[in-house]
C-alpha cells in the first residue's frame, strides 16, 4: 500500500471528523510520562525504549502504552495498546502497557459531556457537547479520569491513533533520510520500516528516530482499526491476544490485595447497617486476646482491626462486636416497597420526554402493566481491597478504582494531606460492574495507615462487600398503551417510572465527595439519567416518559447497564404484551413499528435467524427483546449500540431454566472482535444473572441475601447455549460492555410467557414464584 | 505451632495457629497470592487448591489438616502435565476476563481431568458448579476443559 500524507489526511476525514477535530484543540498540559533508562517519551500515551534480549541477543524496540482506564476484565488495556500498535505498525509482541498517572492529559470530555447534568444541573445542555469548551474545561479541571459509561473509545481512539502515528512518522523519517526517499512513501509493519525492498527495524532506527519531530498535524492511516466479523469467526485465533492473558492463567497477575510491602500489616473492617449508621460502641478488650493484633482504628462510620495477618484482623474485628446506631435513614425493603408503591400510584409524575401527548388516548388504555425491579448487587468476586503506605508525608495507594483521581482526593482528605502528596498506583479490578466507582475504601485505608504508622492492606470481607456496597436502585413502573381500534398499531404509549434521582445521588458521592447520608437528600427530584432508555424507538405517534421522583431513603449506585438495565425490561416486556393483546407475532409486531430504524430491524431479524425463531407462539418457550443505547460524541454526532436477544426458557418448580440465548449485536466498527465477543458473552450472562438473581432486599440495613450463594448467580451448569453474531458495520464504535446485559431479562420474561402463559413482571423473575 | 507442608513440591515450614485457613497461610505466610479470597465460606471456589491431588477450598481448610500433605496451587499447577494442558487451553481460548476466579477455575478443571480424563458435558457442568465467575466466562471454560481433554471444543450435536 502506498501511503501519502495527503491520502491519509483525506482518509482520516472520511473515517470521522473526530479524528481531525481533536488535534485542533491546543494541548496546554505537560506530558505526564517520564522516560526511564533508554526510553523516549513520544507523547502522553506512548513511550519507546530499547530492551536487550531480542532474537540472537539483539536489542528490541519496545512500545510502552499508557492506559488511563481501570481494567476490570473488559479488555481495555489490550484495546488501547492495540490501537497505538496498529497505527504505529508495531509488532504486537513488542508492546507493553503501564497505568497512566493522574493528569489532565487523560481527561475525558465525552464523559464530562455525558455527565453534564451531574456537574452543571441548571444548564446541563451547555456542557453536553463533548467538543465544546465547557465539557473539556470541566474534564481537565478535575481532571475527570473515570472509567464509566463506555466512553473510552469515543474519547481516546483519536489521541491513541495520533500517538501511534507520531511514532510511525518518526521512524519513517529516520529511515527515509538514510535511504534518501520521501518519508511519506515508507510503510511500517511488524516494527519495521520498509520502502520497496529496503527494510530497517524500529530497534535499528530508534536512536536517530527520537531526534525527529512528528508532523504538527498527525498523519493517520487511511482506515481506522477494524476487525470484520466475517474475517474472525468464533474460535478463530485472535489477531491481538489479550496482553494480560499469560499472567492470568498462572497466578502471577497482581491484584490490590496481592501487593506485598516490607513490614506490611493487614486490616479488616466492620461497617454499620446500610444507610446512615454511626459506630456507637465496641469491646476493644475482646480484640486484645487475638494473636498478632497490631491495633484498632475507629472512625465515625466504621471500626477496623489491624493484625500481622488478615485472618487475625478479621477475627479481632468480629470479636469486638461493634454496635452501630442510626443517624438517619436505614435501608429497609418494606419501607422502600411502600414508598415505591405510593409514588407510582399517588405521586406527582413529571414528564421528561414526549413526542405528542398520549394522555387523551390513555384515558382508557388498551393495556396497563406494572413492573417492579429489586435493588441489584454488583457482587464482584474480588472484595474491595487497597494497600497504603505513608512515608515522609507522601501517601502511596495501591487500589483498583474506576476513579483514581477521586480515590486520591478521598485518601488525601482522610490522611490530612494535599492531593499532590498522594500517589495512586492503579491496579486491575477483580470484577466491578461499577462497584469500584465507590472510593470510600481509599479514605479508610489512608486513615488506618496514618494511625498505625505502617504499610496497611485493607480487605473487605464478603459480608462487608454485601453490607456496605451500594446497590443499583429498585424501581417500579407503570406502562400504559393504546392500540388502534383494529389493533394493528400502537397509537399511544406512556412509561411512568417511580425512581429516585439515582444519577444525581451517586454523582454527588463520586464527583463532589458527598457522604452516603448527605447524598440521600438529592433523591427526591427529576433525573432524566435515571430514566434513560425508557422512550421506545417504536414509531408510536403519541408517547411519553414520566418520572415520579421519590426519597427512597436507601442509598443507590451505578451498575452495569445503568438505567437501561430496567428501562429495556419495561419497554420490551410491555411491547410484547401489546403484541399479544393485538394477536400479533412479537417479532413482526416490533419490526412493523421500526420504520427508519434499519439497524435495530437487522438486529431483530439477525437474532431471529440465529435462534430459528418460531414466532414466539404458545408453549415454544421463545421470547425476543431488543434495545438501543447511545453515546453523544460531540458536535452533534451520536454513536449507537444495538442488540436483539432471543431467549429459550422454561420454568420448572419455580426455577427458571434458560436453554439458549441468541444475540445479534451492532456495535459499529469493531476494533478487537475477540474482546467484543467476550464482552457480549459476559454481558449476556450478566443479564441472565440480573434476570434470575443478583438482587437483595434489606431488613434493618442488613442485606437479606448477603452471602454469595444467596444471590442465585448463574453457575457453569446454568450457562445456556449461546450464539452471537455481529453486524458488519463501519459506523462509529460503541462500547459492548453494558449493551450485552440490557435485553436479556425481557427476552427471558417473554420466553417464560410463551412457555407458561404467565407474565413475569418483577425482576428478578423468579421472586414472583411459580 | 510449627507446621510442615509440601507446596508445589517444596518443603515449607510455617509458624501459625492450627485453625488458620490454608488460604491465608498461602497468601500471607508463604507469599503466594495467586490463590484468591472470594467469600471465605467455601461458596465461590476462588480459593481452590489441590491437597494430595484433590480439589479443596483452601479458605475452609485449617492449616493443621494440610500438615504433611502435598499442596498444589495455581503457581505450581503448570508443572503437572494436565495442569499445563489446562493452562494452555485457557490461553488458546482466551478465557479470562477480570481473572479473579480463574486460579480456582483452573485448579478445579485440572482436578476434574485428573480423575476423569474424558468428561461428558454433564460431568463438566456438575464438577465446576462450585466455581463462580461473575464475568461469566463459563462458555469458554467449558470449551477450554474439553480442549484440554482432547475433545472437540463444542459438543457435537447428535
Amino acid at each position: 500500500m502506498r501511503l501519502t500524507r495527503r491520502g491519509m489526511l483525506v482518509g482520516a476525514g472520511v473515517g470521522g471528523a473526530l479524528l481531525i477535530a481533536f488535534p485542533l484543540i491546543p494541548r496546554r498540559y505537560p506530558v505526564p510520562l517520564e522516560a526511564g533508562k533508554d526510553e523516549h517519551v513520544v507523547d502522553a500515551f506512548l513511550k519507546v525504549g530499547r530492551v536487550k534480549g531480542g532474537a540472537a541477543g539483539k536489542a528490541d524496540c519496545i512500545l510502552t502504552v499508557a492506559v488511563p482506564f481501570c481494567e476490570m476484565g473488559q479488555g481495555i488495556t489490550t484495546l488501547v495498546a492495540q490501537i497505538v500498535a496498529d497505527e504505529a505498525g508495531a509488532d504486537w509482541r513488542k508492546v507493553a502497557v503501564e497505568a497512566a498517572p493522574i493528569s489532565p492529559a487523560y481527561a475525558d470530555p465525552v464523559l464530562s459531556a455525558k455527565w453534564a447534568p451531574l456537574w452543571m444541573p441548571a444548564f446541563a445542555s451547555l456542557g453536553a457537547d463533548a467538543e465544546g469548551m465547557l465539557a473539556r474545561l470541566h474534564a481537565e479541571r478535575g481532571p475527570l479520569m473515570i472509567t464509566a459509561d463506555g466512553t473510552a473509545l469515543a474519547a481516546f481512539e483519536a489521541p491513541l491513533r495520533e500517538a501511534g502515528a507520531a511514532l510511525r512518522a518518526m521512524m519513517a523519517q529516520a529511515a527515509a533520510d538514510k535511504w534518501g526517499v520521501g518519508w511519506e512513501e515508507c510503510e511500517t509493519k511488524d516494527s519495521f520500516v520498509t520502502h520497496g525492498p529496503k527494510r530497517l527495524s524500529f530497534a535499528e532506527l530508534l536512536d536517530t528516530a527520537v531526534d525527529y519531530d512528528p508532523p504538527a498535524v498527525p498523519v493517520l492511516r487511511a482506515e481506522p482499526p477494524r476487525e470484520k466479523p466475517g474475517q474472525f469467526p468464533e474460535g478463530a485465533p485472535p489477531r491481538h491476544p489479550r496482553l494480560d492473558l499469560p499472567a492470568k492463567v498462572d497466578g502471577s497477575f497482581t491484584f490490590a490485595g496481592d501487593v506485598r510491602l516490607p513490614d506490611m500489616v493487614f486490616a479488616a473492617i466492620a461497617h454499620g447497617p446500610q444507610g446512615a449508621s454511626v459506630l456507637s460502641s465496641y469491646d476493644k478488650q475482646a480484640a486484645a486476646s487475638v494473636r498478632g493484633l497490631v491495633g484498632v482504628v475507629h472512625a465515625r462510620r466504621w471500626l477496623a482491626a489491624v493484625a500481622t495477618d488478615w485472618h487475625s484482623a478479621d477475627k479481632a474485628v468480629r470479636a469486638m462486636e461493634p454496635r452501630f446506631k442510626a443517624d438517619g435513614p436505614i435501608a429497609d425493603s418494606e419501607k422502600v416497597l411502600v414508598a415505591l408503591d405510593k409514588a407510582l400510584t399517588k405521586g406527582e409524575p413529571q414528564r421528561l420526554l414526549a413526542e405528542g401527548d398520549p394522555d387523551a388516548l390513555l384515558a382508557k388504555p388498551s393495556l396497563t402493566a406494572r413492573y417492579d425491579v429489586e435493588p441489584a448487587f454488583h457482587a464482584p468476586l474480588e472484595t474491595a481491597s487497597a494497600t497504603a503506605r505513608l512515608r515522609h508525608g507522601l501517601l502511596e495507594l495501591w487500589i483498583a478504582t474506576q476513579a483514581p483521581e477521586r480515590a486520591r482526593r478521598a485518601a488525601a482528605r482522610a490522611a490530612g494531606l494535599s492531593r499532590r502528596d498522594v500517589i495512586v498506583y492503579p491496579m486491575h479490578a477483580g470484577g466491578s460492574f461499577d462497584a469500584r466507582l465507590d472510593v470510600r475504601i481509599a479514605a479508610e485505608v489512608a486513615a488506618i495507615c496514618k494511625v498505625i504508622g505502617k504499610p496497611v492492606q485493607l480487605t473487605w470481607s464478603r459480608w462487608q462487600e454485601a453490607l456496605a456496597g451500594i446497590p443499583r436502585t429498585p424501581v417500579s413502573a407503570q406502562l400504559d398503551g393504546a392500540l388502534s381500534p383494529d389493533k394493528t398499531r400502537v397509537l399511544g404509549w406512556r412509561a411512568r417510572l417511580a425512581v429516585p434521582a439515582t444519577a444525581f445521588e451517586s454523582g454527588a458521592r463520586l464527583l463532589d465527595g458527598w457522604g452516603v447520608t448527605d447524598a440521600l437528600d438529592l433523591q427526591d427530584q427529576a433525573d432524566p439519567m435515571a430514566c434513560e432508555g425508557a422512550m421506545p424507538l417504536y414509531r408510536i405517534p403519541e408517547k411519553a416518559v414520566e418520572q415520579v421522583p421519590l426519597a427512597l431513603r436507601q442509598p443507590t449506585a451505578r451498575f452495569r447497564g445503568q438505567a437501561h438495565g430496567y428501562t429495556a425490561f419495561f419497554t420490551e416486556s410491555f411491547v410484547d404484551e401489546l403484541a399479544h393483546a393485538a394477536g400479533k407475532e412479537p417479532l413482526s409486531f416490533r419490526v412493523g413499528m421500526l420504520e427508519g430504524e434499519p439497524r435495530l430491524v437487522a438486529c431483530l431479524q439477525g437474532a431471529g435467524r440465529l435462534a430459528q425463531w418460531g414466532g414466539g407462539i404458545e408453549a415454544s418457550g421463545q421470547g425476543i427483546a431488543c434495545h438501543q443505547m447511545e453515546l453523544a460524541l460531540g458536535g452533534g454526532r451520536v454513536t449507537k449500540g444495538l442488540i436483539a436477544v432471543v431467549a429459550t426458557a422454561r420454568s420448572e418448580a419455580g426455577v427458571v431454566r434458560v436453554e439458549r440465548l441468541s444475540a445479534y449485536v451492532d456495535i459499529g466498527r469493531i476494533v478487537n472482535i475477540d474482546i467484543a465477543r467476550q464482552q457480549i458473552e459476559g454481558g449476556l450472562m450478566f443479564g441472565l444473572a440480573h434476570a434470575v438473581g443478583g438482587a437483595s432486599g434489606y431488613a434493618k440495613g442488613r442485606p437479606l441475601a448477603g452471602r454469595l450463594s444467596q444471590l442465585g448467580l448463574p453457575l457453569l451448569a446454568d450457562c445456556p447455549k449461546v450464539d452471537i453474531a455481529f453486524a458488519d458495520s463501519n459506523e462509529d464504535p460503541f462500547d459492548p460492555g453494558e449493551l450485552g446485559m440490557v435485553a436479556v431479562a425481557p427476552a427471558i420474561a417473554n420466553a417464560l410467557f410463551s412457555a407458561t402463559g404467565v407474565r413475569f413482571r418483577r425482576l428478578p423473575l423468579i421472586s414472583e414464584g411459580l | 505451632m510449627s507446621i510442615s507442608l509440601t507446596v508445589n513440591g517444596r518443603k515449607r515450614i510455617v509458624e501459625t495457629d492450627a485453625d488458620k485457613p490454608l488460604l491465608w497461610v498461602l497468601r500471607e505466610d508463604l507469599d503466594m497470592p495467586g490463590t484468591k479470597f472470594g467469600c471465605g465460606a467455601g461458596l465461590c471456589g476462588a480459593c481452590t487448591v489441590h491437597l494430595d491431588g484433590d480439589a479443596v477450598r483452601s479458605c475452609q481448610t485449617p492449616i493443621a489438616d494440610a500438615a504433611g500433605k502435598a499442596i498444589t496451587t495455581i503457581e505450581g499447577v503448570g508443572l503437572n502435565d494436565i495442569g499445563k494442558r489446562v493452562q494452555e487451553a485457557w490461553v488458546a481460548l482466551d478465557v479470562p476476563q477480570c481473572d479473579y476466579c480463574q486460579a480456582g477455575q483452573i485448579m478445579s478443571a485440572t482436578a476434574l481431568l485428573k480423575q476423569n480424563p474424558k468428561p461428558t458435558p454433564e460431568d463438566i457442568d456438575g464438577w465446576m458448579s462450585g466455581n463462580i465467575c461473575r464475568c461469566a466466562t463459563y462458555m469458554r471454560i467449558r470449551a477450554a476443559i474439553r480442549t484440554a481433554a482432547g475433545l472437540p471444543a463444542e459438543e457435537s450435536v447428535a
